[in-house]
């Protein structure tokens, strides 16, 4: 039997107050969450259900320069210089007076991400535990993005589509553990997409996937997709050998080579294909082979429920790619959410932290709290479910 | 107010400490020598807008508050420590300038192969 209600709220309150300090990758997020410590949740699977009220939720994303991807040196220099600008906006905006009495606990991003980013936070929630003498407990960026995304959404046992620009993987819960059923065998979504950005030198903000879903949306030949690989292996798929090959024809169109038959007319010379044409059959082929594993692990588990989660899954088109496949399924739904809790946030962290520290799961010692560049989804224990 | 300092110990290092020369300029600003952006960003054009701010100042408009003071000679203790790394790093990565005996040779070179790929092929090696 799961009770939530394990560890009770500091100073006999009847609500748990969080923050989450998110940095693994390139955003920097900061967000308080009020949690109530209602009787229903002192037993049965209610984790999905916590009435979560977000009291703040600021981000900061380092952006660099158009064909440039963020470098984990200055990366973590961007997060060193704005943690504290953004963790004290957070409180503010939260109407946290005094944080050694309002907050529970301090929940940061142990790992899977780059190592210097995950460090500079790391530092600041140890600082802010010591300084408030307030306890921390170190969360896993996957397990945060399912949980809140089963918050909000309210899916209670769905299959989750996890694509960011670090992960992509396939997910479904079995005896207290978010299982990995596929996933990417080298390159993740989110990085294909933002690497082909590079190439065709469009801006990072506010990020290079959202950039090549409105150019995708202006692609005026639909009906005549380019031809790229399916690598769909099993329930993995592969998708640098797609992208070695897509950038060289964005780079035969920009360089006008006229040999390349499939770009420009034989005849006329002029082209065939445009940079929007480029974009949207990249994202067909992609979706289509992420919707394809999502459906096998479906009839693997028989779920009906799908839960997108990560930043491209903000993408309206998987979305609706993923519904297509969800409606052709007897009783089936996708569950996703919009920018603000698909793409890092520290209101995920906060609550897959909360979790944890409801169950008794905080650190002890700040040994613990070293984080670490891998760190897989299926290792965590989840023990907040049953 | 008493100053941060630091100490970094390694087997071929007896003690190195790290402290605050208030007198010198470099433990008087909050922009560090080695904490700035990359200079292959800069290049890319990027414009730094992730700069640490400025110390505060108190009331008098010319004395920096106590925090301020702290992170001014946290940025000081930065460098001193990143340069004095980055000495070592170049030191074991450049044989051409090392100094040390053989055996301190061969102690870097197997701390590097052992960082680099765990060190398994060369116990192979070994045993063959």
């Amino acid at each position: 039997m799961v009770n939530l209600n394990t560890v009770p709220p500091r100073n006999n309150r009847d609500y748990y107050i969080a923050i989450g300090l998110e940095g693994s990758a390139n955003k920097l997020g900061v967000g308080v969450i009020k949690c109530s410590r209602s009787a229903h949740m002192a037993s049965g699977d209610n984790s999905h259900n916590c009435d979560v009220e977000i009291l703040s939720n600021i981000r900061n994303t380092y952006v660099t320069p158009p064909g440039e991807g963020f470098l984990p040196r200055d990366t973590a220099r961007h997060h060193r210089n704005w943690c504290v600008r953004i963790i004290k906006q957070a409180l503010e905006e939260a109407e946290i007076k005094n944080p050694h009495l309002d907050i529970d606990v301090i929940c940061f991003t142990r790992g899977p991400g780059m190592g210097a980013p995950l460090h500079s936070v790391a530092i600041a929630a140890r600082t802010c535990s010591l300084l408030w003498d307030v306890p921390l407990v170190g969360v896993n960026h996957c397990v945060g993005h399912i949980e809140m995304g089963r918050e909000i959404t309210k899916a209670e046992n769905p299959v989750v589509l996890y694509v960011s620009g670090g992960n992509t993987q396939v997910i479904a819960y079995s005896e207290n553990r978010y299982r990995i059923f596929g996933e990417t065998l080298d390159v993740a979504i989110g990085n294909c997409l933002d690497r082909f950005a590079r190439t065709l030198k469009i801006p990072n903000a506010p990020s290079p996937g959202y950039n090549i879903e409105q150019l995708a949306k202006n692609c005026k030949n639909k009906d005549s997709l380019i031809e790229l690989s399916y690598t769909v292996k099993g329930m993995d798929l592969s998708m640098s050998g797609i992208l070695a090959y897509i950038d060289t024809l964005a780079k035969d169109l920009f360089r006008g080579n006229k040999k390349n038959r499939l770009l420009f007319d034989k005849e006329t010379g002029e082209p065939k294909v445009t940079v929007e044409d480029l974009c949207y059959s990249l994202q067909e082929n992609l979706f289509a082979m992420l919707v394809e594993i999502t459906e096998r692990a479906m009839a693997h588990v028989n779920a009906t429920q799908v839960l997108i989660v990560g930043g491209v899954g903000s993408n309206t088109r998987l979305q609706e790619m993923m519904g297509q496949m969800c409606k052709d399924r007897a009783n089936g739904k996708v569950h996703a959410t919009d920018e603000r809790f698909c793409i890092d946030n520290g209101v995920m962290i906060a609550q897959a932290g909360l979790l944890q520290y409801r169950m008794g799961d905080y650190v002890k010692d700040l040994s613990e709290t070293v984080v670490t560049q891998k760190f897989r989804t299926d290792e965590v224990y989840v023990s907040w479910r049953e | 107010m008493v100053s941060p300092s630091a100490l970094y110990t390694a087997p071929d290092v007896s003690e190195k400490r790290f402290t605050v020369d208030r007198s010198s300029e470099k433990y008087q600003t909050t922009n560090g020598r080695t904490t700035g952006p990359s200079a292959h960003v800069l290049g890319a054009g990027q414009i730094d807008v992730d700069r640490p701010s400025d110390p505060k100042l108190l009331s008098d408009g010319r004395t920096p508050t106590p925090l301020s003071i702290l992170r001014m000679e946290l940025t000081g203790l930065q460098d001193d420590i990143n340069e004095f790394l980055t000495e070592r790093m170049e030191l074991a990565k450049n044989k051409k300038l090392k100094t040390q005996s053989q055996a301190d040779e061969q102690r870097i070179d197997k701390e590097i192969t052992k960082l680099l790929d765990g060190g398994d092929d060369d116990d192979d090696e070994t045993k063959n």
